[in-house]
């Protein structure tokens, strides 16, 4: 079957659209409901793009497709982003409309757990425990929420701008890029991350919580259950989640400052 | 192992089904018949991405689905049948006697359907249909994932539901 909308864009977006289809991106769920989920938000994102079609903002084909792309929709909020930049591609290539309706419908399962994969269940933990980490080894409230934030703005804003590029360069041949080792590996890559990060960061943060006058122990116990950590995150590597292993070791260390203050 | 869930969900594909149901299920493959996407090879790409590792995943048709359902329904792992709409199980259910359970788990809104619960909208024809395959001994329910208690057709449709 010969797929259209991903081959040499016939309308070039301008600065000012890209710009604003990008910006409207960060609304994509501000009339979120039951009925429609994120529809609305998606037509709402699509709409600067929709301007180009033959007869303007006044012609039958801007509401037809307005229309359409505000219909019943849902998925990862930042990945929806590769949905906007494919469907407003889709719509400007004039590709059928029942086609377009089938490719809305068929992006939302992939759009919607790879991103929860790789944001909520990955890159969202990964940066809470490296805020933890910088909490337990003495940084300021400020410094705490700034690394968060940084940290997690960053991907998050990366996945818009990639999403948004990648789905109008590819429109419906998408899967190409979703494909991609980023998001076939990348979910595991950030489990063992965050498996790491969490050996270090709740023993540093309970040591801070628990109190100072410890001297090297903490830092000492923290090192060995790293190490500990790691080893047996490799040795049990597809038969233990990095979070169990993390509250094993974190067991390990209450245990060994409960010892350390009462023996 | 015999098919353990028949899904109506428009959304086929995604988290509800291969994490909600697929877990604690133990889903090994699923079956996602719908004439068009059976047929469709980039359709058949973008679904396979919702997919997790160690899942597999086959497209078929109606009259393919309904030939090849003993082979399924004898398969060593737990199977999960997906259609995307209520007409294409009714003509499932039509081939196939041993369909005897129909869960709804997402039929969003459209026009002319009216909502029934959060997540199941349907129109006059499609209540009909639901209401000719319980006549016929099928059990209709709707829940979205297991966490949650099931509806029953009459409590749906009757509005008792939410």
């Amino acid at each position: 079957m010969v797929v259209t909308g991903g081959g040499a864009a016939p309308v070039p977006l301008s600065p000012g659209t890209r710009i604003g289809i990008f910006t409207r991106l960060f609304a994509i769920q501000a009339s979120w409901n039951y009925e429609l989920l994120m529809g609305i938000g998606i037509g709402f994102c699509v709409e600067p793009a929709l301007r180009s079609l033959p007869g303007g903002p006044d012609g039958p084909r801007y509401h037809e497709a307005l229309a359409r792309q505000c219909r019943y929709f849902n998925a990862h909020p930042y990945l929806a982003s590769v949905a906007v930049g494919a469907l407003a591609r889709t719509e400007l290539d004039g590709v059928p409309g029942d086609r377009i309706e089938r490719f809305r419908t068929a992006l939302c399962g992939p759009l919607g757990s790879v991103g929860d994969r790789l944001v909520w269940a990955g890159w969202l933990p990964v940066c809470s425990l490296l805020a933890l980490a910088v909490y337990g080894l003495g940084g300021g409230p400020l410094r705490v929420v700034a690394t968060f934030l940084l940290a997690y703005n960053a991907g998050h804003l990366a996945l818009r701008i990639w999403g948004l590029q990648a789905g109008w360069k590819h429109g419906m041949r998408v899967a190409t890029a979703l494909s991609s080792r980023v998001f076939r590996d990348g979910p595991a890559y950030l489990a063992r991350a965050g498996a790491l990060l969490a050996g270090i960061a709740l023993p540093v943060a309970l040591a801070r919580v628990i109190g100072p006058g410890q001297g090297r122990g903490p830092l000492a116990g923290v090192l060995v259950a790293t190490a500990v950590g790691s080893i047996t995150l490799v040795r049990m590597h597809g038969r233990a989640e990095g979070w169990r292993i993390a509250l094993g070791v974190l067991a390990a260390f209450v245990l060994y400052a409960t010892v350390l203050r009462h023996g | 192992m015999p098919i353990e869930l028949f899904r109506i969900d428009d959304r086929l594909i995604h988290g509800q089904v291969v994490v909600g149901w697929g877990q604690p299920l133990d889903v090994g493959f699923i079956v996602l018949v719908d004439d068009e996407v059976a047929t469709s090879e980039w359709e058949q790409e973008l679904y396979r991405l919702g997919v997790p590792p160690g899942m597999a995943v086959h497209f078929e048709t109606v009259a393919e689905a309904a030939d090849r359902f003993a082979r399924y329904n004898g398969e060593r792992q737990v199977g999960i049948l997906l259609t995307k709409d209520i007409e294409t199980m009714r003509r499932l259910a039509t081939r196939v006697p041993q369909l005897r359970s129909i869960n709804l788990g997402g039929l969003h809104y459209s026009a002319g359907r009216v909502q029934k619960l959060r997540y199941v909208f349907l129109s006059p024809g499609e209540e009909q249909v639901l209401r000719d395959l319980a006549s016929c001994g099928v059990e209709v329910t709707a829940q979205d994932v297991p966490a949650t208690r099931p509806v029953s057709l009459d409590a749906l449709l009757e509005g008792r539901g939410a």
